[in-house]
């Protein structure tokens, strides 16, 4: 549906100029990418559209082992870019390809994503696990981890920055990573989704990262389990038990979609295929 | 605001509110192949191709489509004679309403033209955003494998 209170677009052609039309207008000005949300979720107090397909930000590249991806890459621009097929086996277009439908991976943005940090997200997880860096201006570029500017959102200290991008930096060379998501159709959000990455060293895990998302609540990293993972071993046993570890640490509550009771047990699930398809086991392979 | 864009071939100059969806445009423009069904992008009877990529045209503004190439289904078809996928489409009763035919073919352009030869899994993702209540979706992934097989140079014809 059309959005009527929406009286102007403005396309600025520089950061400083998008930033200072949004400042100026404050809560009556959205920034504009991909679209799907703003049509979605504008309220009618908003004016005035700041469409950000000007300020070549549709980038994805590789930078030395590092990824940087534009805030207006689409989904489907970022899934089917060579950088990111090559950067960690592809685990960040595993992810992404759970998102909606092919319709809405060519529209949907990663700021759109980002700003809007919908609790079910497919793609917030994948960025946790990667450490992600947010790059955002607010009259000059600064960059925060992903993490920290999520933790702020709700808490009354946020700021609403313009989101240029991020930036993944190089993955731990034989690191692995794997996603996993339950839906109950193919279209559907997560009624709960699992991300891992980490890697293998004379038997015993490194450096893992876990993530778990749409509990309903937005995706968090699981680091009780991540530090009591680090340095076992790597075994059936040691994934059972780290599954079973992250299924009672993560805040799951009743929706719509399913109970507490089964979001535990299907993180359990998905959190032990995750694991065992990073550490290459025959369970991990076929799941 | 005025927009100019390309709808299957045509420039054409069109005026628009500014929040207004190319959905919406497009329909009060006579392009009445593109279907609103849900509005909120879960259907995909409104797809349409934007620039190449196939995208539910209820959720793209027309601010963004400026110097845009459209195409609907009404641009398939080529001096009369019906694209491979829409022959396609009639032969294996891949229509039955007919209400979600038109987006699902813009899906199936999308992956044709990048994948000229996808597996059955690969054509089921491609139109996983359209949903169709009367055929469960057998017939259509049939007619996209047959004019697959068509645009190849391959099949019966």
């Amino acid at each position: 549906m059309a959005l009527h209170s929406v009286e102007t677009v403005l396309r600025p052609s520089t950061l400083e100029e998008a930033w200072e039309e949004k400042a100026k207008r404050g809560e009556s000005a959205r920034f504009l990418a991909g679209g799907i949300d703003v049509v979605l979720y504008t309220p009618p107090t908003v004016t005035t559209l700041i469409d950000l397909g000007g300020l070549d930000l549709g980038f994805v590249r590789a930078d030395e082992g590092a990824l940087e991806i534009g805030a207006t890459a689409s989904m489907t621009q970022i899934i089917e870019a060579p950088a990111v097929g090559g950067y960690l086996g592809g685990f960040l277009g595993t992810a992404l390809r759970y998102v909606a439908s092919p319709l809405q991976r060519n529209a949907a943005t990663l700021g759109g994503t980002i700003a809007m940090a919908h609790p079910w997200s497919d793609v917030i997880p994948a960025l946790l696990v990667l450490d992600a860096e947010v790059i955002l201006f607010d009259g000059g570029e600064r960059t925060v981890s992903l993490e920290a500017f999520l933790g702020e959102r709700g808490t009354g200290r946020e700021s609403h920055p313009l989101i240029c991008g991020i930036r993944l930096p190089a993955a731990t060379e034989g690191a692995g990573g794997a996603y996993r998501s339950l839906t109950r159709t193919a279209f559907d959000v997560s009624l709960l989704n699992a991300a891992c990455v980490g890697s293998i060293d004379d038997g015993s895990w490194q450096d893992v990262r876990l993530a778990i998302g749409g509990t309903p609540a937005l995706a968090r990293r699981v680091r009780g389990v991540e530090e009591t993972i680090a340095g076992a071993d790597v075994s059936e046993e040691a994934i059972a038990e780290a599954a079973d570890a992250a299924a009672a640490a993560i805040d799951a509550r009743d929706d719509l979609r399913a109970s507490a009771e089964y979001r535990r047990e299907l993180a359990a699930v998905l959190v032990r295929r995750c694991l065992s398809e990073v550490a290459g086991t025959s369970e991990g392979r076929a799941a | 605001m005025r927009v100019s864009l390309t709808i299957n071939g045509a420039t054409r100059d069109v005026e628009a509110g500014a929040g207004d969806t190319l959905l919406e445009v497009l329909r009060r423009e006579g392009v009445m192949g593109v279907k609103k069904g849900c509005g909120t992008g879960d259907c995909g009877a409104c797809a349409v191709l934007l620039n190449g990529r196939a995208v539910n045209s209820c959720l793209v503004l027309i601010a963004k489509c400026a110097g845009a190439e459209i195409l609907t289904v009404e641009g398939l078809a080529r001096d009369g004679e019906l694209h491979p996928l829409q022959t396609a489409f009639l032969e294996e009763g891949a229509v039955q309403c007919g209400y979600c035919t038109p987006g699902m073919m813009m899906s199936a352009i999308d992956l044709l033209t990048r994948n000229p030869d996808p597996t059955e899994e690969e054509i089921r993702t491609a139109i996983s955003g359209n949903l169709c209540r009367c055929t469960g979706y057998e017939k259509q992934v049939l007619a996209i494998r047959k004019a697959a097989e068509r645009m190849r140079g391959e099949g019966d014809e």
